[in-house]
């Protein structure tokens, strides 16, 4: 091991990259991104490497107890498992679950397991968080990805931020959006909460819950109504403007619906709108919804009639949550795309794979995805990478049922998950492996390894490796000769290799050959549409969770900046559990006054899904009639909603009608 | 000289640079250790809910430190020529004088050695632990006239823009 080894955060996806020495983290000042900077969650990244919790060697259930067993053993039973999982029940009764927080080497394997044994019932984490991004920008721009670089936001003059609280999600983005204010950019925050990222804003709107079309069509309502819109643009690039009817929303409906003022509504259109580059920066506050899909097709469409897409500054900017969120997507690790984007329902689009992978016939229309796995009759379960008892509404209130299945668990930790498997095995983490993960900014960047695993933990690719070798498969298990073969599989991976993924900052997808300086910013000429053209359409404002007087308040969920996710690797962090101990709901002054709560009580939590204790803290930063609960806890996904949003399976997270009172 | 100078109204509350301090603190820093040991923070991020802010508040490393002077056992000193306050926990006795009379409140306590603990702009870094970390630029390692330098071309450029804007 060398004195100091470069590598990237293994949490948000950011992607900042510093460095791992003997003695523990040195900052990158040379970083594209981060510039040597840190959230509290990189600067405690370590902590995570050999934790005295840290998986050791594989595990096999026994009634219930655990006992140790070798590679050898644990390998055998899985293949064993699944292949009387194939012979009595089939393709069917099997389902895999691949990780955002692994490799796009690992990612790419996993889904290749998947897809030769004979589903597409493989899904990831992405679910949960942009799904409603993927679906929506493929149809709208031809990309489900950001399209420009987190540093183009310096380049903005008016940005966008709107169902996205990246101060405390995202906080290295912030240092970009400063350096255009600091040019005089204006910065819009459409957030119902008052959180740090609203400080940023020149303009607060605060809206209504779930109200985020209304907004956008009544700016678009206004943009068309003074012909601030690009003519030209629209003509050239665009389709489907026609169809794009807004009248209905003028700024007094829209301030009925929203509950802001006209004056503000029309303020926010026209600085967008007139602004020489204006970027959206949106995330979980608009995907999180059942109207998820709606809300991102709305950004778009006021980009794309502004024009305001495909140059340096201006863009869609949706921020994914984990390191490797995109690259999972981009490997195929999900039930409706095979890598590359190939649609699961084009046979054509995948005969290619079909080659590559000598493999006799692909499965071809949507698997379960990981909100339908609980439901369905499994046989058998791989998980890697994913605590998806304390991430999924769905299957916390499910977790019953999986035990019905053989599952088999591939992690770091003891998760909630991994305590209901059958048989877990202990993984590497990201600095104990190599290859490559992809950015929320497409940026794709080489890891190297800085230490060895504790015990006997593996790299997942190992695993994967030998888990093929058992089901008749020869996979490849260096990370360089996955990302060769990734190489073919992926078109916009065509030229990344170690060499120009490894540099400093990697390189940003497409990169079609090998020489290729890889591509910013997207769209700049043509849409990756098959016509090149982008679509616009049309989207309507109807009303979500209602409030009721059995459940007069809205709960909202997020995050806070100390944590990340289910918690499963955060949670372990002393520096940060100390920091944010409990699980806590935030009340306004008067609605606390109202149900009779005061600051510090142990309160319940009650929406039409579930009940959960929480710990209230009063505060005027909380919209009136809303309740906020951070869901690195388990008991906020006990509570959440299960209604999904049909197009993209994304469930509806960030919104439910609740009540709460006094525990006692 | 260089100072680390503080920027309110650029940090967002994320608590990146606290954590980046005590972790540079922390006595074994080996990334293979057992986590046991608790770091402690030398600078505080204060949030202001009331005003929306929060503020980094760390030793200021005064001109002519209160701190120093009223030290009993000569624990705190003051580097001539850095003008570094430097705090010896060897001779300290954890009397609370010095935290008795600094204006900001960054003199803490070691919760272990009962001595006290405070920022000493980390000496074996050319950039201090909390300016490298933070994401927003609110902490700043510069010369003074720098920053009021910076401060003044901002404010021209904002009544430049007024001015140009009513012409
Ligand atoms: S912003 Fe994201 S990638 Fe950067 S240090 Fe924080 S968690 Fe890691
Ligand atoms: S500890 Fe307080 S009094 Fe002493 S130098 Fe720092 S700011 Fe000044
Ligand atoms: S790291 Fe910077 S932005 Fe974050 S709390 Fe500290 S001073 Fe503020």
């Amino acid at each position: 091991m060398s004195a100091r080894t470069p590598t990237v955060c293994p949490y948000c996806a950011v992607g900042c990259g510093f460095y791992i020495t003997r003695s523990g983290i040195e900052y990158m000042q040379d970083h594209p991104v981060n510039e040597g900077s840190l959230c509290p969650k990189g600067n405690a990244a370590l902590d995570v490497l050999n934790h005295v919790d840290r998986l050791r060697y594989p595990m096999m259930r026994i009634g219930d107890g655990w006992i140790r067993v070798s590679w050898e053993e644990a390998l055998d039973r899985l293949a064993e498992e699944m292949k009387r999982a194939l012979r009595e029940m089939g393709p069917k009764s099997i389902a895999f679950l691949g990780s955002a927080k692994c490799t796009n080497e690992e990612n790419y394997l996993f889904q290749k397991i998947a897809r030769l044994v004979g589903t597409n019932s493989i899904d990831n984490s992405a679910r949960r968080c942009h799904s409603p991004t993927i679906v929506a920008l493929r149809r709208m721009l031809g990309t489900p990805a950001m399209t420009n670089p987190i540093t183009d936001l310096a380049l903005s003059d008016c940005i966008l931020l709107i169902g996205s609280n990246l101060a405390e999600n995202h906080p290295v983005v912030a240092r970009w959006i400063l350096r255009a204010r600091d040019r005089g950019a204006a910065v819009i925050v459409a957030d119902p909460r008052v959180t740090p990222t609203a400080w940023l804003a020149d303009l607060h709107l605060q809206l209504n819950p779930g109200t985020d079309i209304a907004l956008i069509n009544g700016m678009i309502n206004v943009i068309l109504r003074e012909g601030l819109e690009n003519r030209s643009f629209i003509k050239e690039r665009t389709g489907g403007f026609e169809e794009l009817d807004v009248s209905d929303y003028t700024p007094d409906r829209v301030s009925s619906i929203t509950g802001l003022s006209a004056g503000d509504i029309v303020r926010a259109a026209r600085l967008y709108a007139k602004s020489s580059a204006s970027t959206i920066v949106y995330c979980m506050g608009i995907t999180q919804h059942t109207c998820g899909t709606d809300n991102v097709t709305a950004c778009a469409n006021l980009a794309l009639i502004c024009g305001q897409i495909g140059r340096p500054g201006a863009g869609i900017l949706p921020l994914r949550g984990q390191n490797n969120v995109q690259g999972a997507c981009d490997m195929g690790a999900l039930a409706d795309f095979y890598p590359g984007w190939r649609s699961v329902d084009d046979s054509r689009e995948i005969d290619e794979l079909r080659r590559l992978w000598n493999a006799g016939a692909l499965p071809v229309g949507r698997g379960l995805t990981a909100d339908m796995m609980p439901d369905a009759d499994l046989r058998f379960l791989y998980v890697m990478g994913e605590d998806i008892v304390n991430s999924d509404p769905t299957v916390s209130r499910r977790r019953g049922k999986l035990k019905r299945c053989f599952m088999v668990v591939q992690e770091i930790f003891m998760t909630d998950t991994a305590k209901l498997a059958d048989l877990v095995l202990p993984a590497a983490a990201w600095a104990e492996k190599e290859g490559t993960f992809t950015s929320t900014e497409r940026r794709v960047q080489w890891v190297s390894r800085a230490g060895e695993p504790p015990g006997e933990a593996r790299p997942d690719i190992w695993i994967l490796a030998e888990v093929a070798a058992r089901l008749g498969f020869d996979f490849p298990s260096e990370p360089e000769e996955v990302l060769a073969e990734i190489n073919q599989a992926v078109p916009a991976y065509r030229g990344i290799s170690r060499r120009n993924a490894g540099a400093r900052g990697g390189i940003i997808w497409p990169c079609p050959h090998p020489d290729h300086p890889g591509t910013p910013v997207l769209h700049a000429e043509r849409f990756s549409t098959p016509d090149g053209r982008a679509r616009i359409s049309p989207v309507h404002h109807t009303p979500l969770e209602r409030t009721s007087p059995e459940h007069p308040l809205i709960l909202l969920t997020g995050r806070v900046v100390l944590h990340y996710n289910s918690g499963s690797m955060t949670m372990r962090s002393e520096g940060l559990v100390k920091r944010e101990p409990e699980m806590h709901v935030d009340v306004n002054p008067d609605d606390a006054a109202r149900f009779g709560v005061a600051d510090g009580d142990t309160v319940v939590v009650e929406t039409g899904w579930g009940r959960a204790r929480a710990r209230a803290r009063v505060t005027p930063r909380q919209k009136r009639g809303t309740l906020f609960m951070p869901f690195h806890f388990p008991e906020t996904n006990l509570i959440a909603s299960e209604l999904l949003d049909r197009n993209a399976m994304m469930p509806e997270l960030k919104i439910a009608a609740c009540r709460i009172g006094r525990a006692d | 000289m260089k100072e680390i100078l503080v920027r309110p109204e650029r940090c967002m509350g994320c608590r990146s640079c606290e954590i980046a301090c005590a972790v540079e603190h922390s006595v074994s820093r080996d990334l293979f250790r057992a986590l046991s040991e608790m770091p402690q923070k030398r600078l505080y991020v204060e949030h202001v809910p009331e005003y929306s802010l929060a503020v980094p508040i760390l030793c200021r490393h005064c001109e002519d430190a209160p701190c120093v002077a009223v030290c009993p056992t000569g624990a705190l000193t003051q580097d001539a020529l850095t003008g570094v306050v430097r705090h010896n926990r060897d001779v300290c006795i954890g009397c609370w004088t010095c935290a008795s009379v600094c204006t900001y409140g960054v003199i803490g306590r070691d919760r272990r050695a009962r001595v006290a603990i405070k920022c000493d702009r980390c000496p074996e870094l050319d950039v201090p632990a909390c300016v490298s970390a933070c994401p927003t630029r609110a902490l700043i390692y510069g010369v003074v006239e720098d920053l009021s330098e910076a401060r003044r071309a901002a404010s021209a450029l904002k009544l430049a823009r007024g001015v140009a804007a009513s012409r």
